[in-house]
């Protein structure tokens, strides 16, 4: 058993800065409007008891006065706490332009997160529900000091919640969609990373640890010479590289090779930008929408494209998209996809896209 | 400012003593189907009052079993799936099979005829229904959590309760949505018998606030409960079927169901509180010989609350990935409902001022929950500010926010209302001693029970953990030992008020020298409550003339120390019945 808690949690980031602001703001006030109100209530039982006071009590039965004062000065109060609170709110949930991204995907009970370009880690779950090869994985989630990083999650089975109480952020992870936040840490250390959405026997275990280390370590750590994660497994290959393996083996590149009529729109240099849709509007072409376009890809067609593409559903993973997203995110203008000797153009296939079938033409 | 808003009522002598009824509604019948097959809604109150405090046992002792295994900070207690049957046993029980039904089932059955001066409430048959499906439903439940369990807690999100768990769910989960079928029948009863079934004279205006704290709960398990219920069939639709509504690997989506889930349970946590708000406000002038301050303030608050309280669920969803701008939009509508729950507690309070204030029972747990239930309200305001909800949710500090006012609030209610009532119900007075001493024994376990899970909540702690970092054991230690001395304190009242029974001491017709129209009967109440309708001249709180609502002088009020009866007052002067006196005028 350990000693009693500081008065104040650890605070390792500048949201957490806030936080505390914002907390002891509201503790404050809320705790003199309580003393106000158990000092009155206190203050009356003790003056008035039986035998102490008179026992003919007066007929009040209310005022206006008063109840339009205790109902205007609460609401006010509580006003400025939602103010203050979006204050916190609108920073956390927006992270900045040149956020570092890292993938985070929870499972049932095991974190694991993956660095767009180098890492994978283990960075916490139940060592008891693993493989011998996941168990040796098991490490931490590296993050630089004083450099925002934007944390994009998805989970492979229910709802996790992946929470950082040194930086106090919280997020649900959830299937089928990515959510994300961020934080940017300022103060070295090693901090504790709980599910806090309930999700099963091992919830409890489904723990970790974040380390903020110092960024030219982090950089080290990210060209692969320093095992900073604190596992035993090897620095693993770059998403990006991991993601054009899929992109070829998925025969993506048969369409989407920017050669001319090939009936798909060019990746190159797409990531980030606006495009322009089917039937009106726009959207910015970020990871929700790749995963989208490759999951469901009739639902956002880019104008002037017709919807041939067929859905990749069941066939990629949760993880295969986040590689497909690091490897279409990292496509220079101009720097289209090829083919390798891996990967040959197969046996048979047509060079040129046929036109495709309108049913309007008979 | 405030000007006088009625006059003053003329009044008459104190009435002389009811004769006691004979049969009254207890000993008209003894047999078995006298009971099973009633339609008295005196007889059903007490049906509920049993089988809820059967169901408050079992979820006390699910309770007991999780803090008993929170004192180590690994599995070695309890494993963790036992853990999780153990809390999701004591959430569902306790929510869906004690607090729903606590006020609004017993009291309310019990009391909303009498208060307005009616035989019984509209639809008698349609009460006993009510019962039976209520039993039917809490069989199957607690049925599925004590055989195998449960272990998707009681807010059984999807996938998780419809795709991964292998436990119980179906047979909880039908459990919750049959009982739902009688918060429905005992909303609607309630509604219909405020409406139609008033005494003479018995105006909107003159209503106790109990009743219309009742009307406004009434009002949410009409609305909000049919929704739960389809929550809940779908959710068993797509567990037993596989039919995607809620699970993404289906098609469905998983913040639908919290949506659905948070429009009927965030209002359900009203129909939890509001019924205690309403006994608190009849306690509180009783004890304090005073007007109710601001009558008007509290009813409309009341209905202020059940109106707003549709508006807010999606603030259970802060971080479970809804916009930015609904978040701020609900959070908002959070600020605006704190403000009928602060309006009250500054009524109560107001209403103690130059009252003559005496300690008896359902004082003390009332003042109890006024000292508790504030700091469950401003604690909820943490968590309905983005900012800081997005650290403590899921935290302990939201299951201590919930327990102070869920327990520290409601749980008093409940224990106010009993002690309040039961010489009424019973016809007996209960040790008076003792009654104070658990009162206290109560508010102080209580309170190291749960002050600690604040402080936890704030440094990260998660809720649902059976296994926690080390640096939190001390605090969950001070949390186990102040839930034991909560334990003792529930017990004390099961001696004594089951000892008074036997040999309590006869209660007159009104020994607290209230005002309500319940109190012109005789204790217990004959089977038709009032052998003659009666006629109401006056609001419900004339303390201070001294007058019932029937314009009759009121006996004198309840003595300090000694025992507890209509002769208490001995040494203890009073306004020797009814008085002429001016409406005074502050603020």
């Amino acid at each position: 058993m350990s000693g009693l808690l500081h008065l104040i949690p650890e605070r390792a980031s500048t949201l957490a800065d806030m936080f505390e602001a914002l907390f002891w703001y509201i503790t404050i006030t809320v705790s003199l409007a309580g003393l106000l109100v158990y000092g009155a209530l206190f203050w009356f039982c003790v003056k008035y008891r039986r035998g102490k006071s008179s026992p003919s009590t007066p007929r009040i039965l209310g005022s206006e006065r008063l109840e339009i004062t205790w109902t205007i000065i609460p609401l006010l109060i509580f006003l400025t706490f939602f103010g203050v609170g979006v204050w916190v709110f609108n920073y956390y949930a927006h992270p900045p332009e040149d956020a570092m991204e890292i993938f985070i995907i929870g499972k049932q009970w095991m974190w694991k997160a993956q660095y767009p370009d180098g890492q994978r880690v283990i960075i916490g779950g139940n060592p008891a529900n693993m493989t011998e090869a996941e168990r040796n994985s098991i490490g931490r989630l590296v993050v630089p000091i004083h450099r925002p990083v934007r944390l994009t999650m998805t989970s492979e089975d229910v709802i996790h919640d992946f929470g950082l109480p040194a930086f106090r952020a919280k997020m649900d992870v959830l299937p089928g969609r990515y959510t994300t936040m961020w934080f940017e840490a300022n103060k070295l250390g090693e901090y504790h990373i709980f599910c806090d959405q309930y999700c099963g026997t091992w919830h409890s275990l489904m723990v970790g640890k974040v380390a903020v280390v110092e960024q030219g370590e982090f950089m080290d750590w990210l060209a692969g010479h320093k095992p900073l994660q604190g596992s035993d497994n090897a620095v693993d290959g770059s998403l990006a590289w991991e993601g054009r393996q899929l992109f070829l083996k998925l025969q993506c590149i048969k369409c989407h090779s920017d050669a001319a009529n090939s009936g798909a729109p060019s990746l190159s240099g797409i990531y980030g930008t606006r495009v322009a849709l089917d039937g009106g509007g726009a959207e910015i072409v970020d990871s929700a929408y790749i995963h989208e376009s490759i999951l469901k890809p009739r639902a956002k067609i880019v104008r002037n494209y017709k919807p041939v593409m067929p859905s990749y559903e069941g066939q990629v993973t949760p993880e295969d998209l986040n590689k497909l997203v690091a490897y279409i995110r990292s496509l220079k203008d101009g720097r289209p996809p090829t083919w390798t000797e891996r990967f040959p153009i197969p046996e048979g296939a047509p060079t040129e896209r046929p036109e495709p079938k309108s049913p309007e033409k008979k | 400012m405030s000007t006088l808003t009625e006059r003053a009522p003329l009044a008459s002598p104190p009435p002389p003593e009811p004769i006691p009824a004979e049969p009254n509604y207890l000993n008209n019948s003894f047999s078995i189907w006298s009971w099973l097959l009633t339609v008295d809604h005196k007889r059903i109150g007490i049906l509920y009052l049993v089988s809820i405090t059967v169901f408050f046992v079992v979820g006390g002792i699910a309770a007991g079993l999780v803090r008993l295994s929170l004192v180590v900070n690994d599995s070695s207690i309890v494993t963790e799936d036992t853990y999780n049957r153990l809390f999701t046993a004591h959430g569902v029980v306790m929510l869906f099979f004690f607090l729903i039904p606590a006020v609004p089932a017993v009291f309310g059955n019990f009391l909303i005829p009498m208060m307005i001066g009616a035989k019984d409430l509209a639809f008698p048959k349609l009460n006993l229904a009510s019962w039976y499906v209520f039993m039917i439903g809490a069989i199957m439940a607690v049925w599925a959590v004590l055989a195998g369990g449960i272990d998707t807690g009681w807010t059984l999100y999807p996938p998780y309760s419809s795709r991964s768990s292998t436990s119980n769910v179906i047979p909880g989960v039908m459990g919750a949505f049959i009982s739902g079928f009688s918060s429905i029948m005992t909303g609607l009863n309630i509604m219909v018998t405020i409406h139609k079934m008033r005494a003479p004279g018995m105006t909107w205006g003159r209503l106790p606030l109990f009743v219309w704290a009742m009307y406004a709960t009434s009002l949410i398990q009409l609305l909000a409960t049919p929704v739960v219920a389809i929550t809940l069939f779908l959710l068993m639709v797509e567990r037993a079927w596989g039919v995607g509504i809620f699970d993404p690997a289906l098609g469905g989506d998983p913040l639908l169901f919290q949506h659905l889930f948070w429009f009927y349970s965030h209002p359900a946590v009203y129909i939890m509180i509001v019924p205690g708000m309403g006994v608190i406000s009849e306690v509180l002038p009783c004890f304090a010989r005073k007007n109710i301050f601001g009558y008007r303030a509290i009813a409309w608050s009341s209905m202020g609350i059940a109106v707003v309280g549709f508006l807010l669920w999606a603030h259970h969803m802060f971080v479970a990935g809804i916009s930015f701008y609904s978040a701020l939009l609900f959070s908002l509508l959070s600020m605006l409902v704190a403000v009928p729950s602060a309006i009250k507690v500054f009524n109560w309070t107001a209403t103690l001022y130059r009252g003559s204030i005496t300690f008896q029972a359902p004082m003390l747990f009332s003042l109890g929950f006024v000292v508790l239930f504030t700091i469950g309200g401003l604690t909820g305001l943490f968590l309905a500010t983005t900012g800081t909800d997005i650290h403590l949710h899921d935290t302990y500090f939201v299951v201590a926010h919930f327990h102070f006012v869920m327990v520290g609030g409601m749980v008093l209610g409940y224990f106010a209302a009993l002690h309040f009532w039961w010489p009424k119900m019973t016809g007996r007075l209960y040790s008076d001693w003792w009654s104070r001493i658990a009162a206290t024994i109560i508010i102080v376990g209580f309170f190291f029970t749960f002050i600690p899970q604040f402080v936890m909540g704030y440094h990260g702690h998660p809720r649902r953990y059976p296994n926690y970092p080390a640096e939190f054991q001390i605090y969950h230690v001070m949390s186990t030992a102040g839930a034991s001395i909560l334990g003792i304190g529930y017990l004390i009242p099961a001696i004594y008020l089951t000892l008074s029974l036997f040999n309590g001491q006869k209660a007159g017709a009104n020994p607290w020298a209230a005002t309500g129209l319940e109190w012109s009967t005789p204790s217990p109440p004959s089977v038709h409550n009032f052998d003659t309708t009666p006629v109401v001249v006056c609001g419900p709180y004339e303390y201070a003339i001294g007058v019932d609502q029937m314009g009759r002088g009121l006996p004198e009020g309840p003595g300090e120390g000694g025992p507890l009866g209509i002769a208490s007052h001995e040494g203890h002067p009073s306004p020797p019945g009814p008085m002429i006196k001016e409406t005074e005028v502050v603020g």
